[in-house]
C-alpha cells in the first residue's frame, strides 16, 4: 500500500526572481504525528532548498514559525497535519505584514511599535538596588498572563483593525505595555501613557478580540487593551480636570 | 513609531463605556419595569395607569434617572455607529463623521430632556 501523501499549496516570493508572487504545490508524506512545520521542514530536504521560512524550537515557545494556514494565523509546530488531512493545506506568510521572502515577513514595522511602548521595568532611581523588590502573589498575578507574549505576531496578522490602519500600534505590543504598568515594581507608566493614549494607540482598537481568539499562549491582548483603555480614560480625566496634578 | 496624533477619545469612550452599561443593564429593567411590572400591577383602568405613569416620571429623580439612561445610551450608540463608519472607509471623515453621529446623540438627549421636563 503506498504510503499516503497530503498537499500543501505553498505561498512562494523570491524578490530577485518573480516579479509577483505565486503558490506551488508539494506532495508531502502524511504522518499523523507530524506538524505544518515538519512536512514544511521535509520539503527544504528533500524537494526544494530554496523555500524560506522562520522557525526555531519546534515547542510553542520561541514564537518564530506563525504563518497563514487555510486563511487562520496559527503556529505551524503546533498545527498537526492530522487536523486537516486529506484536504490541500494552503500556507501563507502571516498577513498585515509585507513579505520579504517566501513565508518570511517583514518585522520592522513591529519591532519598532514594540520598543516605542519601552516594554521593560522602568525605575525612577537607576543606581544598583540594596534590596530585591518583593512581590506578593496578588501584584504578580495581577501581570503574570500578560507576561506569557511570545511575539508571534499571530495577533497582527489576525487583527481586523491593523488592516484597515497599519499605524495602530496593535495587540502584542499594547499588551506588553500595560503587563509593564502592572507590574507593582515599574516606575513608568507615565513614560508609555502618551503613546498609549494617542490615535494609533489603544483607540486604534474596536474590541473584535480575533488577537485573543488566535493567541497561542492564552494571553488575553483584547483584555489588556480594554483596561489600558481605563488606565488612559483616568489619565486624561486627571489631566483635564486636576492640571496641576501630578499623573 | 514614528508619528503620534493627539487625541480627546478617552472622553467620547468614556461616554460610550459608561452608556454601554445603560443600555445593558438599566435600559432591559426600565423597559421590564414600566412595560410590563408596572401595568400588571396597576390593574386594567388605562386612564388611571397613564397617570400613575406620568406622576412616577415626574418624581424629580426619576426623572434624572431616565434622562442619564438615554443620554448615556444615546452616546453609546453613536460611539459604535461612528466606529462602524469608520471601519467602512469614512476613516477620512474624522470630524464630520463625530459631528454627525455625536451631534445627533446631544440632539435626541436634549429632546428627551425637555420632553422630561415638560411632563
Amino acid at each position: 500500500m503506498p504510503e499516503p501523501t497530503i498537499t500543501l499549496d505553498v505561498f512562494r516570493y523570491r524578490p530577485d526572481e518573480d516579479e509577483r508572487s505565486t503558490f506551488q504545490s508539494y506532495d508531502v508524506p502524511y504522518h499523523e504525528h507530524w506538524v505544518i512545520l515538519d512536512a514544511l521542514n521535509w520539503i527544504k530536504d528533500h524537494v526544494d532548498g530554496t523555500l524560506s521560512y522562520r522557525w526555531s524550537c519546534r515547542m510553542g515557545v520561541c514564537g518564530s514559525c506563525g504563518m497563514m494556514i487555510n486563511g487562520d494565523p496559527k503556529l505551524t509546530c503546533a498545527a498537526f497535519l492530522k487536523d486537516y488531512f486529506p484536504a490541500t493545506i494552503r500556507i501563507e506568510p502571516l498577513a498585515n505584514f509585507p513579505v520579504e521572502r517566501d513565508l518570511v515577513i517583514v518585522m520592522d514595522d513591529f519591532m519598532s511599535k514594540l520598543t516605542s511602548v519601552k516594554p521593560w521595568m522602568i525605575r525612577d532611581d537607576t543606581s544598583p538596588m540594596e534590596e530585591e523588590l518583593l512581590q506578593s502573589p496578588s501584584q504578580l498575578a495581577a501581570y503574570k498572563q500578560f507576561s506569557m507574549c511570545i511575539n508571534c505576531l499571530l495577533c497582527y496578522a489576525a487583527c481586523p483593525e491593523l488592516d484597515s490602519d497599519p499605524d495602530f500600534l496593535g495587540p502584542a505590543a499594547i499588551a506588553l505595555a500595560h503587563r509593564y504598568n502592572l507590574d507593582s515594581r515599574d516606575q513608568g507608566t507615565a513614560e508609555r501613557q502618551d503613546i498609549l493614549g494617542a490615535e494609533e494607540g489603544v483607540w486604534g482598537c474596536a474590541f473584535i478580540g480575533e488577537c485573543t481568539e488566535v493567541c497561542p499562549k492564552n494571553v488575553d491582548p483584547a483584555g489588556a487593551i480594554q483596561q489600558a483603555k481605563v488606565a488612559v480614560t483616568k489619565d486624561w480625566y486627571k489631566r483635564m480636570l486636576l492640571p496641576w496634578g501630578k499623573r | 513609531m514614528s508619528h503620534l496624533t493627539k487625541t480627546n477619545e478617552a472622553f467620547w469612550w468614556s461616554l460610550f463605556s459608561a452608556g454601554g452599561v445603560m443600555a445593558a443593564l438599566f435600559l432591559p429593567v426600565m423597559i421590564f419595569v414600566t412595560g410590563f411590572v408596572l401595568p400588571f400591577m396597576m390593574g386594567e383602568d388605562v386612564e388611571s395607569q397613564q397617570d400613575r405613569m406620568v406622576s412616577l416620571v415626574t418624581f424629580w429623580p426619576v426623572r434624572l434617572a431616565l434622562f442619564g439612561i438615554i443620554f448615556l445610551s444615546s452616546f453609546h450608540c453613536a460611539h459604535r455607529i461612528r466606529h462602524v463608519l469608520m471601519d467602512f472607509g469614512l476613516r477620512w471623515a474624522g470630524v464630520a463623521l463625530m459631528i454627525c453621529c455625536y451631534g445627533a446623540a446631544a440632539g435626541g438627549a436634549v429632546a428627551a430632556g425637555l420632553i422630561l421636563v415638560r411632563l
